[in-house]
């Protein structure tokens, strides 16, 4: 309860995953931590919210801040459920989002279908215009094609009855020339006011007129569905008297206004999976390591990232679905179809397989005793005793181990295994899964896993950590406090962070350096408006870079360039520096070649300060509070101590085997595994 | 040999397409050619030293089939004990198990403890490679020596070091030698890196385990493929398809096929098919093999591990001096892009006789071959292009066809029009889909393409290989025929395209060496459309509609065909 007196200054993260929806709240003076959960109501996210902040007791005027992650961007391109699309494209190209790249998901199938784009081919509308490779126009843009447009805009409203209408334009070289894209938009305004237009030179100018056109019409798909899901957070949070300043996670693991988040929907597509990295990396960090592997695994999936030096990697390759791109900054992470109810299947061939199909949360595990049928990953953790089954979600579900144990001896049966074995082979090709994922993340960026140190978060992170890292051949593991909350707290310490990026061609011969630095400065500032219109105040970091690539290639490389002002030298030495990186990736340079300079980025990060969590008060030891046996591969069933974490004090110290129980998760500490547990009541496992 | 559990299994299974897909990523970032790096026309594969592949990450389809044949030629050439450490062999010659004269092979042994355990392999399309035309597709060849720079299995890699002779002889032949050497090193640096993880695999696992994993996952697949044939009907089904013409002369060339199946075996039996053409549209016997294999594994579970264990079952036989296992000196470049789609969607069509609900009608069957080079009129250097086209796919028993792929054969990616633009001379007036061009049927075929590209500089020389200009793709169970395409040419201030035959006067209208277009002159390439499948009068009338709204069916035809009246 707060203080009638003193209102506490709570600084406060919240995220709707797709079964709860979870609540973390700092306090700022005190460090301590405040946690609610509630069950996610994806028709209604807004409910939810109200909920969880209501189970977290706080009062209104406790509220510093607030950063909700979400999902609902995501979940209406997946659902196909964002608003119709008017796509206006040059002359010739309105074909484009449905010839894609040709290319086909499966190599030997006659079941595959297509991919259809966001938008319907009677929707596209061909314009008479064209700008040419240097951005010189080589067929003006016409009056009389600016009214056409406008009539098949008017005639299509007309049909359009209670859909929201939105329309997104990529015209051919609009990110060297936005001429054209610009003249649209203002007469469209002036005729659709209220018509959101999105831009391909503003959202994503990036070359490539598929993957350019297929982001903005991404970005305006889901414009209706997120400014409506903002409209219902303003509500909600209007209704509870809450009036504390709020923002958004993008993906690209920085915060976004609400009403920039409006403004620019495509970059809130990852917003519901960046806050777990950015949780992992604080939690990796105050463990004291630096070159991380964050692991988020809950029920039905796993993501994975990578953080090198204390720094997130960023792609700009994401996919809807197979061959439906976005070409929008997000934090670098692979998902996987790994969790606790990816289900266990024997193959054609007679080979055991694990996922990617789910059987969710309803019926879920057979052990729910939901009538699931299906031995899932869960099933088997519940048959080599490494779950309690009283004390799954802290008692609330109880876990049925019979029914488990008889459906995954029906599966052993059929590969002459017993059931042990089979349980055992059910985790360990999830671990497996999730241990080639992290191997595909670290060498696609040329690094080595094995330097890395692995946190592991999400509700079934902790129990998979070890058999997951002996697979890698990694050494280290750390286990955040409330590993299923930590995509939450990721919201709450997020920085403030904006991209902006300016796609020109230079060959390395003949740079116009002049250029260059305008453009940047022209990047900067308005990167900077940006920070200070969200409401950063304080001095921010900018990050250059400039892809780059060998004449004649055609994908770059980023290459940073020192901070500081852009001169002659600067950029020389960003060119020595891309010899350096090819070498370091392929294992070739090649010094005399010219090289190309494609594209100019601008990532302006405002930090908030790092909180100060409150130091562990327990002190002296804990003891198990009770035993029992753990089936483990090499020894067979062991007895193993069970603790409560929250009985582990600061600089407790074990050898395992141990499990360690929590209310949203468990964690199993193979033999021989050294536990020690810092002042912050991070765990940290030494795996030999 | 030491039985290793499933779960091993499985792992060593992962981790050897992975090092496939790692491979087939470094080579996308590094190399040269659009076709590599856009179009990912290559494929990244490992062998076991008897030439067995045992795993592969799915880049280009049609390579695989046959690099088994690559391989095992080059081993059986050269020897086991000719293989040392940091070696690099290359290998295209067509008819020492290759596919055609632009796929080359590189290969390195992988030693581990002075142990010779596996081959890392990458083969890919290199975009020039000398000969009578630019882009190296000399649809008008005759012999072998018109298509380019033949390499039979040596080293350009020896221990490590350059073998600079071959280097030398290699780039002295290709017109455009940067981008060779660009791809060259993209190929080379692939191998680097699955060598790299295959030294991983043996160290953790040690050499036996490895050894015999590969084995293991052979037979697996062996196994999975032999209960798939088991549930076709046994039987003889027979079916036939022509090449339009051959380049050189303007006759039709047959290809026949015998297929039985006998409980878990099949035997594809080629032998009736014609002598071999005059001009470049023979295939090898390993496309023939590939193209049989891939029809096979398309009518069958797509889960299948691809490994050489699949294609036990599978019995290909030919004549040689055969359209369909030419010899030398027949030339073969358009074997491999346009006689294998035919010879595929021939294996499928004499299968869909036995198992009609996993078949498709025929697809496009052509890679619309256009090949272009001259001296870029701004950086004054000579390019080449090797560009290709995706067409209509047939429509199957409970689906459309898929619009515009890449055709069966390969799976390419295109070139996205501001890349070709900022690399050549041309510029693209049109990228669509041809509404009609998809056989009518219960479920109609896939649209074809239509791309129209114009001169931008002073003068581009063209050379296209494509079929399916006078002929059709065929529909099934009363599916009506796709379109066919075409190549098309408009003279700068003229109104209408004509075929280059009415304007050029070439022997075959959609092959052909060596044009000269000039500035201003514009040319049309038009993909076939699929074949539908089943009777249009089965057609729902929704779908009949919807198809009119898209634009997918123009109104006219679906009056005629499916009875559609417009309200």
């Amino acid at each position: 309860m707060s203080n009638l007196n003193h209102s506490q200054r709570i600084r406060c993260g919240i995220d709707t995953g797709g079964t709860f929806t979870d609540l973390v709240g700092l306090n700022e003076e005190s460090g301590e931590l405040v946690i609610a959960k509630w069950p996610s109501s994806p028709s209604e996210p807004e409910k939810a919210l109200t909920g969880v902040i209501k189970d977290s007791k706080l009062a209104a005027r406790d509220f510093a801040s607030l950063v909700l992650g979400t999902t609902v961007a995501t979940n209406a391109m997946i659902q196909r459920a964002g608003a119709r699309v008017l796509f206006v494209t040059t002359k010739g190209f309105g074909d484009v989002p449905f010839i894609q790249r040709v290319n086909r998901k499966y190599h030997y199938s006659f079941e595959w279908k297509k991919p259809e784009p966001l938008v319907k081919r009677e929707d596209c509308f061909e314009i008479d215009e064209r700008v040419n490779y240097q951005g010189r126009v080589l067929t003006p843009l016409k009056d009389s094609s600016l009214n056409d447009l406008v009539e098949m805009v008017t005639e299509r409203l007309e049909n359009a009855e209670s859909e929201d209408v939105v329309i997104a334009v990529c015209l051919l070289f609009s990110h060297l020339n936005p001429e054209h894209e610009n003249l649209i938009k203002r007469h469209l305004e002036t005729n659709f006011p209220s018509i959101p237009v999105s831009l391909s030179h503003q959202v994503a100018p990036i070359w490539r007129e598929y993957e350019r056109g297929s982001t903005t019409i991404a970005d305006a798909y889901v414009k209706p569905v997120l400014q409506s899901y903002v409209q219902g957070v303003r509500e909600s949070l209007d209704h509870l008297k809450l009036d504390c300043p709020w923002a958004l996670m993008k993906s690209n693991g920085g915060h976004s206004s609400p009403a920039r988040a409006e403004e620019e929907p495509v970059n809130m597509v990852l917003s519901g999976l960046s806050g777990g990295i950015i949780g992992g990396r604080y939690f990796g960090e105050l463990a004291g390591w630096k070159d991380l592997v964050t692991l988020d695994m809950g029920g039905t999936s796993c993501d994975v990232g990578v953080i090198r030096d204390g720094k997130i990697s960023y792609n700009t390759d994401y996919q809807i679905e197979w061959s439906i791109p976005i070409a929008a900054p997000f934090v670098d992470l692979t998902t996987i179809g790994a969790g606790g109810g990816s289900i266990a299947w024997i193959d054609k061939g007679g080979f055991l397989r694990v996922g990617p199909q789910s059987a969710g949360a309803d019926p879920g595990p057979v052990c729910y005793g939901n009538g699931g049928e299906e031995v899932t990953v869960t099933d088997a953790n519940l048959v080599l005793g490494r779950l309690n089954p009283d004390y799954f979600l802290a008692g609330k579900m109880r876990l049925t181990l019979e029914k488990a144990t008889e459906k995954i001896t029906e599966l052993g049966r059929q590969m002459n295994m017993d059931t042990p074995q089979t349980a055992q082979a059910i985790v360990e090709m999830a671990n497996e899964n999730m241990a080639n994922a992290i191997r595909v993340v670290s060498i696609d960026r040329g690094l080595d896993a094995r330097d890395f140190t692995l946190v592991a978060f999400g509700g079934a992170g902790p129990l998979h950590a070890v058999g997951i890292v002996e697979r890698v051949g990694m050494k280290r593991i750390v286990l955040p406090p409330h590993p299923g909350l930590c995509s939450a707290f990721g919201g709450l310490i997020a920085d403030y962070q904006v991209d902006k990026i300016w796609s020109q061609y230079f060959r390395s011969d003949n740079v116009d350096w002049h250029t260059v630095r305008d453009e940047f400065d022209r990047l900067v500032q308005t990167a900077l408006q940006e920070l200070s219109d969200e409401g950063f105040s304080g001095k921010p970091e900018i990050e250059k870079t400039i892809s780059m690539r060998y004449a004649g290639q055609n994908y770059e490389h980023d290459v940073r360039v020192a901070d500081g002002g852009i001169s002659e030298t600067s950029l020389q030495n960003a060119l020595a520096e891309f010899h350096r990186v090819h070498e370091h990736f392929y294992g070739y340079s090649i010094g005399h070649e010219v090289i190309e300079l494609i594209k100019f980025s601008v990532k302006a990060i405002g930090r908030i300060p790092k909180p100060q969590l409150k130091p562990l008060t327990l002190e002296g030891n804990a003891k198990p509070i009770e035993s029992r046996p753990v089936y483990f591969k090499e020894q067979g069933f062991l007895d193993c101590p069970v603790y409560r974490r929250s009985d582990l004090p600061s600089g407790f110290e074990e050898t395992g085997p141990a499990l360690i129980e929590e209310e949203d998760s468990m964690t199993l500490v193979h033999p021989e595994n050294r536990i020690q547990v810092n002042e912050y009541g991070v765990i940290t496992i030494e795996v030999n | 040999m030491e039985k290793i559990d499933s779960v091993t299994l499985s792992v060593i299974n992962n981790a050897l397409i992975n090092a496939c897909r790692e491979m087939g990523t470094a080579m996308m970032r590094t190399s040269y050619s659009p076709i590599f790096n856009e179009g990912l026309d290559f494929s990244c594969v490992i062998f076991n030293p008897d030439g067995e592949m045992t795993g592969q990450a799915e880049f280009c389809p049609a390579m695989l089939g046959s690099a088994q044949y690559t391989v095992k030629w080059t081993i059986e050439e050269l020897g086991l004990d000719a293989f040392k450490p940091g070696d690099v062999v290359i290998h295209n010659d067509p008819y020492r198990g290759q596919s055609h004269m632009p796929e080359h092979m590189v290969l390195k042994p992988v030693f581990f403890e002075d142990k010779l355990c596996c081959f890392v392999g990458n083969v890919a399309h290199i975009c020039e490679i000398g000969g009578m035309a630019p882009g190296s597709f000399a649809a008008e060849a005759t012999e072998v020596y018109q298509e380019g720079l033949r390499l039979p299995p040596v080293k350009i890699m020896s221990q490590g070091e350059y073998v600079q002779d071959v280097w030398r002889i290699i780039l002295t032949n290709h017109r455009t030698p940067k981008s060779s050497w660009g791809d060259l090193h993209a190929m080379i640096g692939s191998l680097n890196i699955a060598e790299t993880r295959m030294l991983e695999l043996l160290e953790r696992y040690g050499p036996e385990v490895f050894e015999s994993a590969g084995t293991q996952l052979l037979d697996y697949s062996e196994r999975w493929m032999r209960t798939e044939i088991k549930d076709i009907p046994n039987g003889v089904y027979h079916f036939k398809d022509c090449m339009e013409d051959d380049g050189v002369t303007d006759k039709p060339v047959w290809m026949r096929l015998k297929l039985v199946v006998k409980d878990d075996e099949i035997i594809a039996d080629w032998r009736e098919s014609d002598p071999q053409a005059l001009g470049p549209v023979n295939a090898t016997f390993a496309v023939t093999a590939a193209a049989t294999y891939s029809a096979v594994l398309h009518v069958t579970n797509k889960d299948i591990p691809v490994n050489s264990g699949c294609f036990r079952p599978i019995r290909v036989i030919t004549k040689a001096g055969t359209v369909v296992n030419v010899r030398h000196p027949g030339p073969s470049v358009g074997g491999n892009t346009e006689t294998h789609p035919h010879l595929q969607n021939v294996v499928v069509a004499a299968l869909s006789q036995a198992v009609p609900e996993r078949a498709a009608a025929s697809e496009a069957g052509t890679a619309c071959n256009f090949l272009f080079g001259g001296v870029h009129p701004e950086t004054g250097e000579y390019y080449t292009n090797y560009h290709f086209d995706g067409g209509g796919w047939g429509a199957t028993v409970d689906h459309d066809g898929n619009s515009v792929m890449c055709p069966v054969n390969g799976n390419c990616r295109n070139t996205p029009a501001e890349v070709l633009e900022t690399k050549y001379p041309f510029l693209t007036v049109e990228y669509s889909m041809r509404t009609d061009s998809g056989g009518a049927g219960k479920y109609r075929g896939g649209l074809g393409g239509r791309r129209v590209l114009r001169v931008v500089g002073p003068e581009i020389t063209v050379s296209a290989l494509m079929d399916r200009t006078k002929t059709n793709p065929w529909g099934l169970f009363g599916g009506e025929q796709g379109d066919s395409g075409g190549i098309l040419v408009k003279k700068k201030g003229e109104t209408d395209f004509r075929t280059f035959s009415e304007v050029y006067g070439t022997v075959c209208p959609s092959k052909f060496t060596c044009i000269a277009l000039k500035e201003g002159d514009e040319v049309m390439i038009l993909s076939p459309g699929g074949g539908g499948y089943g009777s249009p009068a089965e057609r729902s009338l929704e779908a009949v509609a919807e198809d009119v709204r898209q634009g997918l069916v123009s109104v006219q035809s679906a009056e005629k065909i499916y009875g559609y009246k417009d309200c």
